[in-house]
């Protein structure tokens, strides 16, 4: 089902959170929603699944108006932040929902088993939910909205709070999760990484305004502007009277075109080879020295060209 | 001692009446500030409204009443000149519901806050986004604060089955229609009576002991 975000307002004490003239979620789509903390990307789910009523305008899940009733809220399964438990086994968690779905007891169990079996906890459902590590945990939560096979999935900054091994393996088996039991997934999160690695598309959120909206080449092709760029990990730098964007490792030592002056604060040895880190025109640029560049000096001035680029605004 | 062994093993009919009447009273008042304690305890455990902090701040000072300060104040409006005078309820069983009600519903709201308060915050939301209308959360999230609000029922029973001073001010102690065991003790007492009066405490004890009990049971049985 398609999500559609209508003239949405959503004003919290005064302040305006979120503040969205149009969006859509196509169907069958995984796109990301990126943005800083306080952003409004929390905000914007909790409005899609009906928790939380628009100060002005509507979302319409495959036509239908949002509401805080229960029929809205049966269109989506929605993965919190925090994994958040009912006491009893992991096993009565993911029935709960199910159960609340009024899905036929029968077919409960085999879906329990499905989303046990996709999402590797299979060892652990009929532990307590609540004495879980942070990894296994969180893939309860994840099994839990998913089991639901809801239209629309909702993933509140899945890989937040897991210790970095269960964060790489989450990495890789997302993508699988939700090819097999989410129609259209809208995830959060803070993290460039895992938007670009789990989402096909890209909506950039701050101070509560998408910046920029669509497939998530294209959104990186084309940062609209110097917020958006350096949330897509640009470093921004003014050169010939504009504003360009160049990609993280995409710049060298040496004269060529668009050549800048960087003024180098220290040299960071990582092992293999060296970083010159320091100041262009203000902005803080990270350089990997190739092994015949020579090995500046704190304070000195080492001309860097970018290796790509593109244009931000 | 002695004496008082065998008054609780001779059945006597009128100490029946009185341990009868001190669980129906007691009782019917714990159960009517769970109706309203449950609810309200909810309500500022999760709702977010002005004067809330003061309201808790209420409740808590309330845990702590001195029922013969509530007997007083309920006194003084049932009594046949006061108020709710017209309604003829002073020294009668229901005065002393609505006073042991009084100094019970503090208790329940207080402890039920504490327990749903002390659930994960975002728990409503979860089982809203799961697809649990307003009741079934309720539902689930009692279940899921079981221990607290068992402790609640027992925290209000314990406190008005043993409270003496609102019973004696609002029931007045008579014979055989508003005496229930505290009074009886007092009045055991002040005759020197004392057998029967050690005989009445120990009965009070064991009844609060066997009531709290039956709760633990039902708290713990999930918990073990």
């Amino acid at each position: 089902m398609d999500v559609a975000v209508e003239g949405l307002r959503f004003e919290r004490a005064g302040r305006t959170v979120l503040d969205i003239a149009g969006l859509v979620f196509a169907d069958g789509t995984t796109t990301a929603v990126f943005g800083p903390n306080g952003s409004g990307k929390t905000t914007l789910l909790r409005l899609i699944a009906g928790l939380e009523r628009p100060s002005a305008g509507a979302i319409r899940i495959g036509g239908t108006p949002v509401g805080r009733d229960r029929a809205s809220r049966r269109h989506v399964g929605f993965a919190f932040q925090e994994p958040v438990f009912v006491g009893g086994s992991a096993r009565r968690n993911l029935g709960l929902g199910l159960a609340l779905r009024e899905l036929p007891a029968a077919q409960r169990e085999a879906r329990i088993a499905e989303a046990a079996r996709e999402c590797g906890i299979e060892t652990v459902l009929d532990r307590s939910a609540r004495q879980l590590s942070s990894g296994e945990a969180q893939r309860v939560n994840l099994a839990r909205a998913l089991a639901l096979r809801a239209p629309v999935t909702l993933l509140d900054e899945p890989l937040t709070g897991i210790d970095r091994l269960t964060r790489v393996q989450l990495l890789d088996d997302l993508p699988r999760m939700l090819a097999t039991f989410a129609a259209t997934t809208i995830l959060v999160t803070h993290d460039r990484e895992e938007a670009f690695r789990l989402a096909d598309h890209l909506v950039i959120l701050v101070d509560g305004a998408v910046r920029a909206a669509g497939p998530k080449a294209e959104v990186y092709a084309c940062p609209p502007d110097r917020a958006a760029a350096e949330l897509l990990g640009y470093t921004v730098v003014a050169a010939g009277g504009r504003t360009i964007g160049v990609p993280a490792g995409a710049w060298a030592v040496g004269e060529g075109d668009g050549a800048l002056e960087l003024t180098v604060d220290r040299v960071v040895d990582m092992g293999d080879h060296l970083h010159a880190v320091g100041l262009v025109r203000g902005t803080r640029v990270d350089v990997r020295l190739r092994g015949t560049d020579p090995v500046p000096a704190p304070g000195d001035r080492v001309r860097v060209r970018p290796l790509l680029q593109v244009p931000v605004g | 001692m002695r004496e008082a062994i065998l008054l609780l093993l001779g059945g006597d009919a009128e100490l029946y009446g009185i341990i009868g009447r001190t669980l129906a009273i007691s009782g019917m008042a714990t159960l009517v500030a769970m109706l309203v304690g449950v609810p309200l305890g909810y309500a500022l455990a999760r709702g977010r409204f002005p004067g809330r902090t003061l309201l808790l701040g209420a409740v808590n000072t309330g845990m702590g009443m001195p029922p013969v300060v509530v007997g007083l104040v309920v006194w003084l409006l049932l009594t046949r000149s006061g108020p709710l005078g017209d309604w003829g309820l002073i020294y009668t069983r229901e005065a002393m519901v609505v006073a042991q009600f009084v100094i019970a519903t503090p208790l329940v709201v207080g402890f039920t806050a504490a327990s749903i308060q002390a659930l994960p915050a975002q728990l409503p939301d979860l089982l809203a986004s799961l697809g649990a209308g307003r009741l079934r959360t309720l539902w689930i999230l009692s279940a899921e604060a079981r221990l607290g609000l068992l402790a609640a029922v027992m925290a209000g029973f314990g406190a008005i089955v043993s409270e003496v001073g609102a019973s004696m001010t609002v029931g007045g102690n008579l014979r055989g229609s508003t005496r229930v065991l505290t009074t009886a003790i007092v009045t055991e007492t002040s005759r020197g009576n004392l057998p029967v009066a050690l005989a009445l405490g120990c009965l009070l004890l064991a009844l609060a002991f066997a009531v709290n009990l039956l709760l633990t049971l039902i708290q713990q049985r999930r918990n073990g």
